[in-house]
């Protein structure tokens, strides 16, 4: 360890050459993500990202405040651009123009704000820009979203007790139920969630999860879920990749690791970070 | 004149407190009073009525059918150029180049049809949409490049404004089809008594729908409220921001046509213009849109206009001094305004607990 702080770049040297970052891959991939590299500015969010997810699987993406979870994310939801690298799903080339066109491609996602709209009901959150409309006539057809709504609110069992209040007068934890029961009643078959349980209680967080299994069980969709709670991410999720340094040091399936390794790695990283800033 | 001047001053603080007694004494009123603070132009309608009540008892003529006839062009227009601009509240941003294209519309219309030779309505056409055009790119600087509305707007005002000086060389011009005797032409767009309010009633009801019952409505909601989060949705925040500029623009220079045909002439003078501007956002803000955005509506404009309208209406047949009118017409959007607040703290306060 002490070797790698010494290692770390001083002002005005090159930076030692990047080791080539293998392409992890599977035969049943529904999304491949490789190479992907994000700057903000001074920044750099993404260096050398690789990341698949195979069909039906739950994929749990780890890492600390800051790695950059949210940025791949939104990479993949189509709502930011890549610098580089490439992505496929289900093994054509994926390179989504927008958010509509990422989910035109099977695509949805919970973001870690939520994207909810304070002013406007819970029913009309849960179908933004799936609206239900009166053909021919342009207009809203509220009455089948309500029922819709309140269909897809049961199933999910979390407790919203009005669909026709705005979306400003609920909890933390029944807004990311609304989120999440958006993307969950969408078409889509890659569903990302940043982050679902941040704001959950015990029992919401269980209900959450709980309904992650069972889509898992109906195989149809493949789950990317961004989660800092180890117990939960044992609990749900098939396999493990950790973002560090702007990519991935770890993709191993849950059954093969252990809370202990994927702590120590994350300590090992803070310990070596400490030290290269000590010089 | 000191008695005229205190008058309406003295009444204006027992105004909101009017029927918040009579609400006390019957129980009846209470639950009228209950239904009608539920609406977010509950606090205006009321506020509408008491003047209304005020005047008519304080004048002998005020619920005359001359009278109306008097009060129409004191709030059709803004009521057509305000339920524009709620459009672009709602959203957050602020449009003040409807005061350019006031102007701008009819005197573009005016060398449309003389110099260029286009017939009446083509000629209106064009003309309007050359304003759309106008709001396009006000759209497109706040959307796309991101220049404060504010800003932007102010710069096309000006702009504008200048432009039709510099078009008109400064001279009054007589508005094409708004000479007498009024062909259909000028009937149908605001020469006619009751064009404007045809036209008024027309275009809030259309808007109300469109803001409450269809995608563009929820998605005007949805930026104004949440930007970021409404583009993460797939809102194409940019698109509906030009397409709302749009609609704001052809709203200020229909409302232009029908001034000028109604008055026959067109004055190059941007004074009048920036009052009406002031007027319309007036009356969208004292209706219930909130400058800060994520709420609005176009009825509530409406009636925010005929507030607007009713008091100068009133104050003149008072007989009070046209020097006076503009200081009690400050003095009543303060009142209005803050009648609102309170209102709006008793609403929230009402819909929380229940
Ligand atoms: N739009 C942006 N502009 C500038 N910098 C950004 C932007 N988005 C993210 N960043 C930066 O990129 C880095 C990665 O951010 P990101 O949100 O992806 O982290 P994260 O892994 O999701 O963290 P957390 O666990 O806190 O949610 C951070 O340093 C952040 O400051
Ligand atoms: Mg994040």
């Amino acid at each position: 360890m002490a070797a790698e702080g010494a290692q770390a770049p001083q002002p005005g040297q090159a930076p030692p050459p990047e080791p080539v970052v293998p392409v992890a891959s599977a035969p049943d991939d529904v999304l491949r993500v490789e190479h992907i590299a994000k700057r903000f500015g001074p920044v750099t969010a993404l260096r050398d990202v690789n990341l698949h997810l195979r069909k039906g699987e739950v994929l749990g993406l780890l890492g600390d405040n800051g790695a950059g979870k949210s940025t791949l994310i939104k990479i993949i939801s189509g709502f930011q651009k890549q610098d580089a690298g490439r992505m496929f799903v289900r093994g054509q080339p994926y390179e989504p123009k927008s958010v509509d066109d990422a989910r035109a491609k099977g695509v949805d996602t919970v973001y870690q704000d939520l994207a909810l709209i304070d002013e406007l009901s819970v029913y009309h959150n849960l179908f933004l820009r799936r609206e239900r409309v009166l053909r021919p006539l342009p207009l809203l057809n509220n009455r089948e979203m309500k029922r819709e709504a309140r269909r897809a609110l049961d199933e999910i069992g979390i407790n919203i007790p009005r669909i026709d209040v705005s979306v400003a007068r609920l909890s933390g934890g029944q807004r990311q139920a609304i989120a999440v029961a958006r993307t969950v009643n969408s078409d889509a078959d890659i569903i990302l969630l940043d982050e679902p349980l941040a704001a959950m209680g015990a029992k919401e967080g269980a209900q959450i999860l709980d309904l992650v299994a069972r889509l898992k069980a109906e195989g149809r969709v493949s789950i990317i879920m961004i989660l800092h709670n180890y117990v939960q991410v044992f609990q749900a999720c098939d396999r493990v990749s950790m973002i560090q340094d702007g990519t991935i040091v770890l993709d191993k399936p849950t059954a093969e690791t252990s809370v202990e390794e994927l702590t120590k790695i994350v300590v090992d990283e803070y310990r070596r970070a400490r030290l290269a800033a000590q010089g | 004149m000191a008695s005229v001047a205190q008058e309406p001053a003295s009444r204006e603080p027992g105004g909101p407190e009017g029927p918040a007694q009579e609400r006390r004494a019957l129980p009846g009123w209470r639950a009228v009073g209950a239904r009608l603070l539920a609406l977010r132009e509950g606090s205006i309608i009321v506020i509408a009525i008491v003047t209304a009540i005020y005047f008519s008892v304080n004048t002998s003529n005020f619920f005359t059918g001359e009278n109306l006839e008097t009060l129409l062009p004191y709030f059709a227009p803004f009521a057509i150029l305000a339920a524009g601009e709620v459009f672009v509240m709602i959203l957050g941003e602020i449009d003040l180049s409807i005061a350019g294209l006031y102007l701008f519309a009819p005197i573009l219309f005016y060398k449309l049809n003389t110099s260029v030779g286009l017939s009446l309505v083509p000629a209106v056409i064009v003309a309007l949409l050359a304003c759309m055009a106008v709001g396009a790119i006000n759209g497109v600087f706040v959307s796309v490049v991101g220049v404060n509305s504010f800003v932007v707007t102010l710069g096309m005002l000006f702009t504008f404004e200048g432009l039709s000086l510099i078009i008109s060389k400064g001279t009054p011009v007589a508005t094409p089809g708004g000479q007498p005797p009024l062909g259909t032409f000028g009937k149908v767009f605001g020469g006619g008594t009751y064009s404007e309010l045809i036209w008024a009633v027309a275009i809030v009801v259309i808007l109300q729908i469109v803001l409450m019952f269809s995608r563009w409505g929820v998605y005007t909601v949805a930026i104004g409220s949440n930007k970021l989060g409404a583009s993460e949705a797939g809102v194409r925040v940019n698109l509906v921001m030009i397409r709302n500029y749009m609609l704001c623009s052809l709203t200020a220079g229909l409302v232009g046509v029908f001034e000028a045909v109604r008055s026959a002439t067109v004055q190059p003078n941007p004074a009048g213009p920036n009052e009406i501007l002031f007027l319309a956002v007036a009356a969208a803000v004292i209706g219930g849109t909130l400058l800060t955005g994520g709420s609005g509506t176009v009825v509530g404009a409406l009636i925010g206009a005929l507030f607007l309208g009713i008091l100068k209406d009133g104050l003149i047949l008072q007989g009070v001094q046209a020097t006076y009118l503009l200081f009690y017409t400050g003095l009543a959007v303060i009142v209005a305004m803050t009648a609102n607040v309170f209102v709006g703290r008793v609403r929230r306060g009402q819909t929380g607990g229940g």
